[in-house]
């Protein structure tokens, strides 16, 4: 499979899209508008984009890992809809429940996070059993870290999803970092090696080339729609920023990562790819990034004018009442 | 129209009733096809609804937790089966962080509508890690409906409603009740979750008590002078303290007896409901009795000694007096 100009150019809108809007959350963040803590997905932009385009409007996503937003971004959720959550305001996806650990949207068949990194991939597995009982050719894709990988739960999934042959995409974001422990240490020549005792289809790539993540992924959504199960595809990156907004790196060399910058970033690299083949234009670029630009303000505006939940409001939704047999 | 027949046997109706009413309904567990489960709960369901819907798992309890809620968000509702209410542990991030929270940070959009079940409680001689009462623990998280039931009359109608429940609920037969038979209709029928029932009507002291502790309760009761009041709560979260504030109100004595340790256990809660919001019902203060706090030892005498006892029970109820 080779990728056409037009996906190409939607790889590239959708990574400045990220790009654009997490900015935006950064200084949002230091202004100290947003509560709790904030990951952002420098580095991340072609994986996302990559796995968000290959997906179908039906198929899920079961964000894992810590870099979230940018997945619930490729998953379709309105801009507007991330931001209100990320200030903890009603109008949020999840009506301020959530925040950025917990962006879910049932509906565009985003399942959410599993804050605890690592115990998304049963859902996972979970979402795909529903899908194959009801006879859909739907899938499910679930990303982790390298450093939810060291997770049993990890590894259960990848046993209950080859057990029953089921359409589950593992996608493994290896960053080289969970937090300050770097994925170097660990045994495997590449994650995606996981998958060999499960004889999983497992494939190892550069997740910094986003075109190579769409075709990958892809590939792996096409054999679990067949029928031809599950897959492990580690996307190796770099995470060009902190772990968290704050996090002082004291663990990296610097060197290594103005390396990175310059070889690893994805948006830059495929900005410049296209660029150079005449696919798009400076122009065309500037054209894009303003009307993102615009998308990204409006989604500000939107949060910052919507009303916080009511107090009370935090005594709903724990159960859904009546239970059964309780008169209402 | 009623009949005679086990827990067991009242456990595995309801769940083939509900598979056979509902297409969405699938159980699956640690040998749940022609093992049967530990103590014949699946007993020939594969037979009937085949083994596309009722599935064998590999050996794991965070598989079967963790799949239970992704498929209940994708839209069929598992049954879902632990060996031993122990095992909850062996899944605990899918048991405390994941199942009973991912519906509150979704703003209730997101519905989990799961039913995990898992035989609970000691007596068999089965040790500190298959003889433990977890419902403490699991209450203690919100969001988890938490059901027990002490008669196969209960276990029938409320693990039915279980199923058909919209929320997460975490179902607890008792082991020792396995064998016990009661009256069951023949026709359909459920019973409401969030709801306890009064067993037994009494005027001098209320005794709540559940599953084995129940009977127990029952046979204390019945070698005493006093009038007692037996109330099986059924549902331990959200609990039911109106149905138990009203008849504290009637007879001005409260004695819980749960097989959950002492220490922080339901008995304590149940006890503080009543005593926070309905003091001065209270004509002495509550007992609470429960599993000494220790593991639970092997040794059939060592293990008896840490239940409560019918006697001790009796002591418990004579001690309000």
């Amino acid at each position: 499979m080779t990728v056409d100009e037009d996906t190409s150019k939607e790889l590239l809108w959708e990574m400045l899209r990220i790009q654009e809007f997490e900015d935006e959350i950064k200084s949002r963040f230091q202004a100290g508008d947003l509560p709790g803590f904030v990951h952002l997905d420098r580095g991340h932009e072609g994986n996302h984009a990559g796995m968000g385009l290959a997906m179908g409007d039906d198929d899920w996503l079961a964000v894992g890992g810590a870099r979230l937003v940018g997945q619930y971004v490729a998953k379709g959720v309105p801009l507007g809809e991330i931001m209100a959550e990320l200030y903890g305001k009603s109008t949020g996806s999840n009506k301020g429940y959530g925040g950025q650990m917990h962006v879910s949207n049932v509906e565009r068949k985003l399942y959410g996070h599993a804050a605890t990194i690592g115990s998304g991939q049963n859902p996972a597995v979970g979402l795909a059993l529903a899908e194959d009982v009801k006879g859909t050719d739907n899938v499910a894709v679930t990303t982790i870290g390298d450093g939810g990988t060291s997770r049993g739960s990890f590894h259960t999934a990848l046993v209950f999803a080859a057990y029953w042959n089921l359409p589950v995409v593992f996608v493994i974001e290896n960053n080289q970092w969970a937090i300050s422990t770097p994925s170097s240490d660990l045994a495997p020549d590449h994650l995606s090696d996981y998958g060999i005792p499960h004889k999983m289809h497992n494939e190892s790539i550069d997740g910094s080339d986003v075109e190579a993540v769409y075709e990958s992924v892809s590939g792996a959504i096409e054999r679990a729609r067949n029928g031809d199960g599950p897959s492990v595809i580690e996307c190796n990156v770099v995470r060009l920023g902190p772990h968290f907004e704050g996090d002082k790196e004291s663990y990296r060399d610097p060197e290594e990562l103005e390396v990175a910058k310059e070889e690893k970033d994805p948006v830059k690299n495929h900005r410049e790819r296209l660029l150079e083949s005449g696919v798009v234009t400076e122009q065309e670029i500037e054209d894009r990034l303003e009307t993102i630009r615009e998308e990204v303000e409006e989604s500000v505006d939107f949060a910052k004018n919507s009303d916080d939940p009511k107090p009370e409001d935090a005594y709903k939704n724990v159960y859904r009442l009546p239970l059964y047999g309780q008169e209402e | 129209m009623t009949r005679e027949i086990t827990y067991i046997e009242a456990i595995a109706e309801a769940i083939s009733e509900e598979m056979e009413r509902d297409e969405d309904v699938i159980l699956f567990g640690e040998d749940v096809q022609e093992f049967g489960g530990n103590f014949g709960e699946t007993a020939g369901l594969w037979e009937t609804h085949g083994r596309d819907r009722v599935r064998n798992t590999p050996l794991s309890e965070i598989g079967i937790a963790g799949m239970a809620l992704g498929a209940a968000v994708g839209g069929i509702r598992p049954v879902a089966e632990l060996q031993f209410a122990d095992f909850a542990a062996t899944a605990g991030d899918e048991m405390f962080n994941q199942i009973p929270k991912q519906p509150y940070v979704s703003g209730g959009d997101l519905k989990a509508p799961l039913t995990i079940f898992a035989p609970s409680g000691a007596g068999v001689g089965a040790g500190a890690q298959h003889s433990q009462s977890v419902h403490s623990w699991i209450g203690n998280v919100p969001g988890w409906v938490v059901v027990t039931a002490t008669t196969p009359y209960d276990a029938k109608g409320l693990f039915k409603s279980a199923i058909r429940d919209d929320n997460p609920v975490f179902f607890l037969p008792h082991k020792m009740l396995t064998e016990a038979k009661g009256e069951v209709p023949e026709e359909e029928y459920t019973l409401p979750l969030g709801e306890a029932a009064v067993e037994q009507e009494g005027d001098d002291v209320t005794v709540v008590a559940t599953q084995l502790m129940f009977h127990r309760a029952r046979e204390a009761a019945a070698d005493l002078d006093v009038s007692v009041e037996l109330v099986s709560p059924r549902t331990f979260a959200p609990l039911d303290t109106d149905t138990i504030a009203e008849s504290v109100e009637k007879t001005g004595r409260l004695v819980v007896v749960d097989e959950t340790v002492e220490r922080y256990g339901t008995q304590g809660h149940i006890a503080n409901e009543i005593v926070e919001n309905n003091f001065f019902s209270l004509d002495a203060p509550p007992k609470t009795i429960g599993v000494k706090d220790v593991p639970i030892p092997v040794s059939p005498v060592l293990e008896q000694e840490v239940l409560p006892s019918a006697d001790r029970i009796k002591a418990g109820i004579e001690s309000v007096f």
